[in-house]
């Protein structure tokens, strides 16, 4: 009876971010009228589908016990690439270039880290900054591709399958592909125990500098990928793209559950960060809530899942 | 023989300088005291033994006012109150020496000392500058009571950890302390440190301290203690006066019953499995069969020996494996080559948040993929097989490591290499800190090991595990090996001598 009982608050407890989101929504809908409309459900997917990518990647990174800063602006960087070459080189090589630039940001991330063994925080602080310095430097500050961008590209941001955006068929595939190579690969049981031990892992042969390098690999490549859909969405590349995008990526993620300190977390979960952040900021701006209060409210949410995390972490 | 004779009458005795009546303490479901009476009086060594589990750390934690009991009452001088915190008890003048000191590595040994309360110097009446002549003062006054003598300055990260122990205790006696409660304070100390860390104990002793003493090394508590109390899940099973029981007694009091002595059976011994390459002679080679003891005085290098079999060293260090030289660049090699290794610290053979299943499969993904993927079914089978061989317990495959008892987490290490099919075990400190009944098992489980054709190198500071377990062994100073002596000759004196302890 009392075993009973203990687990199902274990499974209430697994269950918390799920509980939270549908809370969240519940009030939104009962406030306001427009929060249900299929415009604005739209918009969240939409809006969540570009998130999810990023803190997917993040999720890799987390769990593998580090960090990355740096996403919003590889966002920003692939975007600016992606239209760039796409203008010259036509859709595939474009959305090529964008992905591959994404993982390079990532690989040197993860050498950086891994094989001098440079704190992630600070690593990924100045790679954010350095990289959206690379950004104006390609851009010079303005637009890439406002004109010349392949038709289907454009028709990628906008049109949908089976009634669906094609922006948030992305996530929904990646999500099975890579939960696949996180929870049934060797591979992923690798990053697990990476991040919950890495001398432990690495004295049981684990290779853990390039388990370590392949996260942020995935993050970069990822990050990359979100940023061509921005571009998509955005019909243009645009160097000021993404920014704040790492916060909400990695409160999304400790959202979801997993461990700042690594060793933890589910994509799925994230994912479910992700709806809770996009519906946090829809309904403040649905209930006409001034934005420099939205910027304080998503502050102190962030800082909320972090205690959150420590919390947890003790029990 | 094992029952509290009190003929003193009781007025004359003064009251113990704490004492626990009846306490108990629940975790859940777990019963962790049941009934547990336990005092100490100043001016005496009261010596706490147990296995692992069987109450102590609770009884400890209760003292030192971490825990609160559910039932029963602490009393201090007879008095009995309550501990909320250890900050209470180290106002009643009770302190707790922990395995893990609680030093600030950057800081002086002064500094330490002080930590909490700092001779100032005032400025216009207001307390702002540390008073750095009067904390060298305290600080060398508290050392050399305990006649102890390095320099105040020195940073305590550039001590051994013998030495910083005996900062805690300065620090300790420092804060007025008259209890001074020591967890396992031998587990890292080689033999001439312990004698002088007994000879501080004793010196505390007839200056009126009063000592509890918890320990796994039972001569060590038969030599020292003027009394000794043995728990056993969550009871007290026994208490004696020094001279009425001996370290067997302990033993059946501990387990409730006798553990027979091992005497590894001579088996013939296989081909040469490992041979460091850095060494020349024929002193470190082990053959399929044969388990092979590293014996040295600490820092005599026998973890270096170990960890430069397994591809840890600055450089890459160069072995034989089976015949075939190998290049040893870093663990992965080292597993690749067939050889597996136990550390001495249990939290760096296991990743503790990963459940039992994922920690036995570690160094086994690569074999259990089929197709991409891993294959589930086998490696739950392979689990399953080895939680039993080996006695695991609980048998639960998804609990987290943490959760288990140190014998259970030394076992899980082993199996995460049987489940390798490694050829060559290399153990540092197997037994360090596990209770006797859990050393028996893993003894038993070395020689099976070796017994199906593995070779095995168990590095030990406890010579008495080497001769109860080894074939041979190969003794160390400063890193060298300086002789190798063969099981006829084997005995603990005459390794003593070997490593000039």
């Amino acid at each position: 009876m009392k075993v009973s009982l203990k687990l199902d608050r274990q499974r209430l407890a697994g269950q918390a971010p799920l509980l939270t989101l549908l809370l969240l929504c519940l009030v939104t809908a009962l406030m306001t009228d427009r929060f249900l409309s299929p415009l604005n459900l739209t918009n969240i997917l939409v809006q969540s589908s570009i998130m999810a990518v990023i803190a997917m990647g993040m999720t890799f990174v987390i769990i593998a016990g580090g960090f990355d800063l740096s996403v919003g602006s590889t966002a920003a960087l692939s975007g600016c690439i992606a239209a760039m070459v796409m203008v010259k080189a036509g859709l595939l090589a474009g959305v090529g270039a964008g992905v591959a630039a994404g993982a390079a940001v990532g690989l040197a991330n993860g050498l950086i880290i891994a094989k001098l063994d440079v704190n992630p925080f600070i690593t990924t602080l100045g790679m954010m900054v350095l990289v959206r310095g690379i950004v104006f430097l390609l851009t010079g500050g303005a637009p890439v591709g406002d004109e010349g961008l392949p038709g289907a590209f454009l028709a990628f941001g906008s049109s949908r399958f089976l009634g669906v955006h094609y922006l948030v068929w992305v996530p929904a595939i990646l999500l099975a592909a890579l939960s696949w190579l996180l929870h049934a690969t060797p591979y992923g049981r690798r990053v697990f125990a990476t991040g919950g031990g890495r001398e432990a892992a690495y004295l049981s042969g684990v290779r853990v500098e390039r388990i370590i390098a392949s996260t942020y690999v995935w993050c970069g490549a990822l990050a990359g990928l979100a940023g061509v859909m921005l571009a998509a969405r955005l019909q243009s590349g645009q160097p000021t793209a993404g920014e704040f995008y790492e916060l909400t990526a990695i409160a999304a993620v400790v959202l979801g559950g997993a461990a700042l300190h690594g060793g933890e977390g589910t994509l799925y979960k994230t994912i479910i960060g992700v709806f809770i952040m996009i519906v946090l900021g829809n309904s403040l701006n649905l209930l006409n809530v001034d934005s420099y209060w939205q910027r304080v409210a998503v502050g102190a949410v962030i800082i909320a899942a972090a205690a959150a995390d420590r919390i947890r972490s003790r029990h | 023989m094992m029952a509290e004779a009190s003929t003193v009458p009781a007025a004359v005795v003064p009251a113990p300088a704490v004492s626990a009546s009846h306490v108990a303490k629940r975790f859940g479901a777990t019963t962790a005291l049941d009934d547990v009476s336990f005092n100490v009086t100043a001016g005496e060594i009261h010596a706490l033994v147990g296995e692992n589990g069987a109450g102590k750390s609770t009884l400890m934690r209760i003292l030192d006012g971490v825990h609160r009991p559910d039932a029963g009452t602490v009393a201090i001088d007879g008095i009995p109150c309550r501990l909320a915190s250890p900050r209470d008890a180290i106002a009643a003048g009770i302190v707790m020496i922990p395995q893990e000191l609680r030093l600030v590595p950057a800081l002086s040994v002064a500094e330490n000392l002080a930590l909490g309360d700092w001779p100032t110097r005032r400025l216009l009446g207001v307390p702002i500058f540390v008073d750095r002549a009067r904390l060298r003062a305290e600080a060398g006054r508290a050392l050399s009571d305990i006649g102890f003598a390095p320099d105040p300055d020195r940073r305590v990260d550039s001590l051994g950890f013998a030495e910083r122990q005996l900062v805690a205790i300065a620090k300790a006696l420092r804060r007025r302390c008259r209890v001074l409660i020591l967890d396992e304070p031998t587990a890292a100390l080689e033999k001439r440190e312990i004698d002088r860390l007994f000879g501080v104990l004793q010196g505390l002793k007839s200056q009126g301290t009063a000592i509890i003493y918890v320990s796994h090394r039972l001569d060590e508590v038969v030599a020292l203690a003027d009394r000794c109390t043995v728990l056993r899940d969550g009871r007290v099973a026994a208490t004696a006066r020094r001279g009425a029981f001996s370290a067997d007694d302990l033993v059946h009091a501990m387990t409730g019953r006798a553990i027979a002595a091992h005497e590894p059976p001579d088996m013939p011994r296989g081909d040469v499995v490992l041979e460091d390459g850095a060494t020349l002679a024929d002193t470190m080679r082990v053959h399929g069969g044969e388990v092979l003891g590293l014996a040295g005085l600490l820092g005599s290098g026998a973890d270096r020996v170990l960890r430069r079999l397994f591809g840890l060293s600055e450089r890459p260090s160069v072995v034989r494996v089976n015949g075939t030289t190998r290049r040893l660049a870093t663990p992965a090699c080292a597993v690749a080559a067939g050889i597996g290794m136990v550390p001495a610290e249990r939290r760096l053979g296991l990743v503790m948040s990963q459940s039992v299943r994922d920690n036995i499969l570690l160094p086994s993904l690569e074999r259990l993929r089929r197709g991409g993927r891993l294959d589930r079914a086998a490696g739950a089978r392979l689990v399953a097989g080895l939680m039993d061989l080996l006695d695991i317990r609980p048998r639960r495959p998804d609990m987290k490591a943490a959760a288990l008892s140190g014998g259970n987490q030394q076992k899980v290490i082993l199996a995460k290499w049987l489940a390798r099919a490694v050829g060559v075990l290399l153990l540092d400190e197997p037994t360090q800190g596990i209770d006797v009944a859990a050393k028996a098992q893993i003894h038993a489980l070395v020689r099976d090991f070796a017994r199906r054709g593995g070779g095995v190198i168990v590095g030990s500071s406890d010579l008495a595990e080497l001769v109860r377990l080894c074939d041979s062994v190969v003794a160390l100073r400063r890193g060298t090996p300086v002789a190798r002596i063969e099981r006829s000759d084997l005995s603990e004196t005459r390794l003593r001598t070997a490593i000039g302890g």
